[in-house]
């Protein structure tokens, strides 16, 4: 089947789909679409990296908590039932 | 419900190898380490009574997880009477912090907004966190510190994929929001902002008198 080239989208457009695209939620042609605006607009782009540097900022608070108690006091609490 | 002995070992297992993720949710909800403890325990408590209810083991976190989420709401809405929060109360709806900071091409080469991301503590971000309404404060947990896909959050909370989408966009738009306040009164915003403003108020300036 022929592939036919992305059809070009407004900044507006653009902006609709930028935390789809950042989650990886984005099908094929719209994901597509979307890059090759990026490629083309400055704005869209600098606007892409920034919730992208807003959410590995976030991820970085996932921290690895102390369990060992709370595992002890669940293995307990299992017997009950 | 009494358990099998066979019962209280699966579900042992099954809990135990994701102790750690729960109580991490936990303690991103609840904010304090005595809370997330007890939200856990009671979590394992519900688990334990429903064990049978569970049909596909394969999607044992999800379930979970929204045993986790269902109990931290009616726990928190019982103690802190907290009123159920529109979710077309909040102002802000298209707030994006990028467009707040990002600066006029003039300055090019400055980066405000990358700027504020690295000047913000991590205890900053935890208060944005924590002061959002609770329906978004899970999906924002879930997505960006948990790094679940739209279809888990879907199904750990039995909500249609649109709704996490909406939650989710709402979530960082009103997180970015808190954040901004919170710059503006720490004074910690980026000096090519200021720069940038100061510039912008020169041109409005000199757009008047000539």
């Amino acid at each position: 089947m022929k592939h036919s080239t992305p059809k070009p989208i407004s900044c507006e457009q653009a902006l609709k789909r930028v935390f789809d695209f950042i989650d990886g939620q984005l099908k094929d042609r719209s994901r597509e679409e979307l890059e090759q605006h990026l490629a083309v607009c400055r704005h869209c782009f600098d606007r892409v990296e920034f919730e992208k540097l807003v959410k590995t900022r976030l991820g970085k608070l996932r921290k690895q908590t102390d369990s060992a108690e709370l595992r002890k006091k669940i293995s307990l609490l299992i017997d009950s039932y | 419900m009494q358990l099998s002995a066979d019962e209280k070992q699966s579900i042992r297992v099954l809990i135990l190898r994701l102790v750690d993720d729960l109580h991490r949710v936990a303690m991103q909800l609840t904010g304090r380490a005595d809370a997330a403890e007890e939200l856990v325990a009671d979590t394992v408590a519900r688990a334990s009574e429903r064990f049978r209810q569970l049909h596909d083991r394969a999607k044992v976190k999800q379930w979970l997880l929204r045993i986790l989420t269902n109990t931290f709401i009616s726990t928190y809405r019982q103690r802190k009477s907290h009123a159920v929060v529109s979710l077309d109360e909040h102002d802000g709806e298209n707030f994006s912090l990028f467009d707040q900071l990002s600066v006029p091409l003039l300055l090019w080469g400055s980066n405000p907004e990358r700027e504020l991301i690295n000047k913000l503590l991590d205890e900053d971000i935890q208060k944005a966190i924590a002061a959002l309404p609770e329906q978004f404060r899970i999906v924002v947990v879930l997505c960006d510190i948990e790094g679940l896909t739209y279809q888990e959050i879907a199904e750990s909370l039995r909500i249609p994929i649109g709704t996490v989408r909406s939650r989710i966009a709402r979530g960082r738009t009103i997180l970015q929001k808190h954040l901004w306040e919170y710059a503006r009164e720490a004074e910690i915003l980026p000096r090519s902002h200021t720069k940038a403003l100061t510039l912008q108020k020169e041109q409005e300036h000199e757009a008047l008198h000539t």
